[in-house]
């Protein structure tokens, strides 16, 4: 049963192959979709360039018939005619290079592109004459804050690693996580390791705990917002270091604390105790003295400076 | 009129006395000492002791803030839950001020500072090893708190013990300390956050409040020339120890202070400033973005704030201490506190950036000059006796404004939606606190001066006597003078 259905499915994706020579609208280089084209909904975006470049951000959540339309006002010279083509991620899109007419005191381009999958995202730009170039960059909701200096914690710790979606963003269908392996990424899933991992998630927020850390679990933690068209990631260093590393200037200090106040204590005793012999000398001073002498003052106030 | 033979030039209360206009304050009876103070020599080192102690004891709870957002996501609090552990640690460090009064009494400065120093320490490390934030509440809150309370209180005593005429000075170096070391332990903090994590660093700062212990080990406790022994040990000259302990317990919160009319003047005047003066620095940042300033830059005003503090609170006891402004300290204090209150009431004229710059100038040469002469004027009314105690007792009820002010200044922001009525209420407060205390000093003075001619005639002669009586009595020892202050100590 399971082989008949595999078969459907290879004569639908060929179907859709050939319709792909027939319909001109269709961008050339990306794979051909799963999904029918014409069952995705419309949207359109426009922009209307007055000097030599602009860059518009558009956001995309779900799979969508873009069509994306340029006006140039034109530079100086209003040629009646100039070539103008589209790019994707810096290569012209095939079958794109047309040439517009001046209308009404402008120049206009506009193509509709299908926005699929997350390799349909990118940056697309139409390009008039040599001059004239507006970017429209499509993508996810991305993730705004973005922590850039690492989490620390110690080794057989828990630490909690999180990720936000700002409020001003559409909230995420829900969360995934990876850890960076090299230059791949792993899903980290928590019923493999439920001791290990628990992911807490809310709508907008995720958090990832990690259990009894170990010095491997360093590194850099990928939070992944999935939408219907891609997933954004967020990322999140992670550093792992044994207790040892703080209680090294911590020793540090405590032995400056003792050693100083061991030092201030001695030279006060020092003080003191030379202070005591020179004290004795001018008490037996002063009791040789009769009372009401003149020098009596004098020789009490001068005794209290030295004490100091 | 004075009996020093030694021919120093130093500003004595007696001598002003008899010079001066009617405005000139008599200082407080417990002034005259009974011996010279230092007023220099080791008194400097004592005054570098003070200046970490109440550095560490001002600037901790607000530095603590920098681990706050860590400590959030790690613990799972909110940031409200959070912020509880500084306003704990303050608390704290204001209500245990009796406490710390009565281990200053008894035991001197150096022990307590040394062991506020170890509960410091201790408190942070314990804290690092923390999961709930309750256990935080406690360990940095109410153990790191109570140490803190017993430096701010010993490391005041001291100085007023080793300096009278350069007290001024002394004190302003010492208070100096707050805004040096915020500067220095923020970026601190940071810096050891990103290294070591909110638990290595609590470790390390919990260290670094050891060094309380070498403050208190420079408070050399003062050695009376005439004594055998020192003050400041356990009384072992009591001849009546069992009435020691009473006198002690009753000292623990002296409510007799309330009938003394200049304290309780201090004591309205202070309350009214903190509750006003804390709000426009919490919000000022806020307020800053509000009117369209950069994040960062408005960070640099309390920077700047902080940095000008700094310089003007040795600046501002340098003034005091000059022979004209020292027998009129309480107005200076008075005016400087309106000053203040003015700043407040102008800001929300200010807009422009370089508008509030010069707003975050004036906000600290005029906070700094409080400050520097908040607890000067407490010691030259209360006189070094009752010092000590006086200083708990202020610091707990000071403990209501303080808890109180910033979040009923939140609250009028939440309700307006307008930061102006902030500064206005706290602005007003202020003022209020300092024209009240310019007032009542020039009446209470006054008042002092028309009571009591006979009675001042009278303690200038027995001054004379006494000060005869001193020279004769290291001769042969007599042991009258030292009995009055041995009854205070006991």
């Amino acid at each position: 049963m399971a082989a008949s259905w595999k078969r459907l499915l290879f004569h639908i994706l060929l179907l859709l192959v050939s319709c792909r020579h027939i319909n001109t609208k269709t961008p050339g280089p990306t794979p051909p979709p799963l999904v029918p084209i014409s069952s995705l909904p419309t949207d359109e975006r426009s922009v209307s360039l007055k000097g030599e470049s602009h860059t518009e951000n558009v956001e995309l959540l779900n799979p969508v018939n873009l069509a994306l339309q340029c006006t140039w006002t034109g530079n100086q010279n209003k040629l009646p005619n100039i070539t103008g083509f589209w790019r994707k991620d810096g290569d012209e899109v095939e079958n794109s290079r047309v040439t517009v007419q001046l209308e009404g005191d402008e120049y206009e381009l506009k193509r509709v592109f299908s926005i699929v999958s997350e390799e349909s995202l990118g940056s697309y730009s139409c390009v008039f004459g040599s001059e004239a170039k507006i970017e429209f960059v499509l993508a996810a909701p991305q993730i705004g804050e973005v922590r850039d200096k690492p989490i620390v914690s110690y080794v057989g710790d828990s630490v909690v690693i999180a990720c936000k979606m700002e409020e001003t963003k559409p909230k995420p269908g829900s969360w995934n996580w990876y850890k960076a392996n090299g230059t791949d990424k792993e899903q980290i899933f928590v019923v493999a390791e439920p001791l290990r991992y628990e992911i807490k998630n809310e709508e907008r927020k995720t958090k990832l705990v990690v259990h009894n850390l170990t010095e491997a679990d360093g590194g850099l933690y990928y939070c992944g917002a999935v939408y219907a068209i891609s997933t954004t990631m967020g990322h999140v260093e992670l550093k792992v270091i044994s207790f040892q590393e703080p209680l090294k200037p911590f020793i540090a200090i405590v032995i400056e604390v003792i050693v100083l106040v061991a030092a201030i204590l001695l030279y006060e005793k020092s003080q003191s105790k030379k202070n005591y012999t020179e004290g004795n000398g001018a008490t037996d001073q002063m009791n040789t003295m009769t009372q009401g002498e003149n020098n009596g003052p004098e020789g009490s106030s001068s005794t209290r400076q030295r004490k100091i | 009129m004075s009996n020093k033979a030694d021919g120093s030039n130093s500003w004595s209360p007696t001598e002003e006395r008899d010079v001066s206009l009617k405005r000139i304050m008599p200082p407080a009876p417990e002034n005259e000492l009974d011996y010279k103070p230092l007023d220099g020599g080791w008194g400097w080192m004592v005054v570098v002791g003070a200046h970490i102690s109440i550095g560490f004891a001002y600037s901790t709870p607000k530095v603590l803030s920098v681990f706050f957002i860590d400590i959030q996501e790690q613990l799972g609090a909110s940031y409200s839950e959070v912020a509880w552990i500084s306003s704990i640690m303050l608390a704290v460090m204001y209500a245990g001020g009796p406490v710390s009064s009565l281990l200053v009494n008894r035991f001197g400065s150096r022990p307590t500072v040394i062991l506020g120093g170890l509960l410091c320490g201790v408190s942070m490390v314990t804290a690092s090893f923390g999961n709930s934030i309750v256990y935080l509440y406690f360990f940095i809150g109410v153990i790191g708190g109570c140490g803190l309370s017993l430096n701010l209180n010993a490391s005041l005593t001291i100085i007023s013990k080793y300096f009278l005429n350069k007290r001024p000075i002394a004190n302003g170096l010492a208070m100096a300390g707050s805004p040096v070391f915020l500067c220095v332990l923020a970026p601190a903090n940071q810096y050891l956050l990103h290294m070591f994590g909110w638990r290595g660093s609590l470790v390390i700062l919990g260290g670094l409040m050891l060094n309380c212990c070498v403050a208190g080990a420079l408070m050399r406790p003062v050695v009376l020339p005439r004594k055998p022994e020192k003050v400041e040990e356990r009384p072992n000259l009591c001849t009546k120890p069992q009435q020691s302990c009473r006198n002690n317990a009753k000292k623990f919160l002296d409510l007799t202070f309330f009938k003394d009319r200049g304290f309780v003047i201090y004591l309205i005047g202070n309350v009214f400033f903190i509750f006003g003066a804390y709000a426009p620095i919490v919000f000022l940042s806020a307020y800053a973005i509000r009117q369209g300033v950069e994040e960062y830059s408005a960070a640099y005003l309390l920077s700047i704030m902080g940095f000008v503090d700094m310089f003007v609170r040795p600046g501002t006891g340098l003034i005091a201490s000059s022979k004209w402004i020292r027998p009129r300290i309480q107005y200076f204090f008075g005016f400087a506190m309106v000053f203040n209150g003015m700043c407040h009431l102008l800001c929300p004229l200010v807009k422009c950036y370089a508008y509030l710059v010069a707003y975050a100038i004036f906000l600290g040469v005029s906070f700094g000059m409080v400050f520097a002469l908040i607890f000067e004027c407490l010691m030259d009314l209360m006189g070094n006796e009752r010092f000590p105690s006086a200083v708990g007792l202020v610091t707990i009820i000071e403990c209501f404004p303080i808890l109180l002010g910033p979040p009923t200044a939140g609250y009028l922001v939440d309700i307006y939606k307008d930061y102006k009525y902030l500064f206005f209420m706290c602005g007003g407060v202020v003022v209020t606190g300092g024209l009240f205390l310019l007032v009542m000093n020039i009446y209470y003075y006054h008042m002092l001066e028309k009571e009591k001619p006979a009675a001042v005639r009278e303690q200038n002669q027995t001054k004379t006597i006494e000060n005869q009586d001193l020279v004769s009595a290291s001769a042969s020892r007599k042991y009258q003078s030292p009995e009055r202050s041995m009854a205070g100590e006991c």
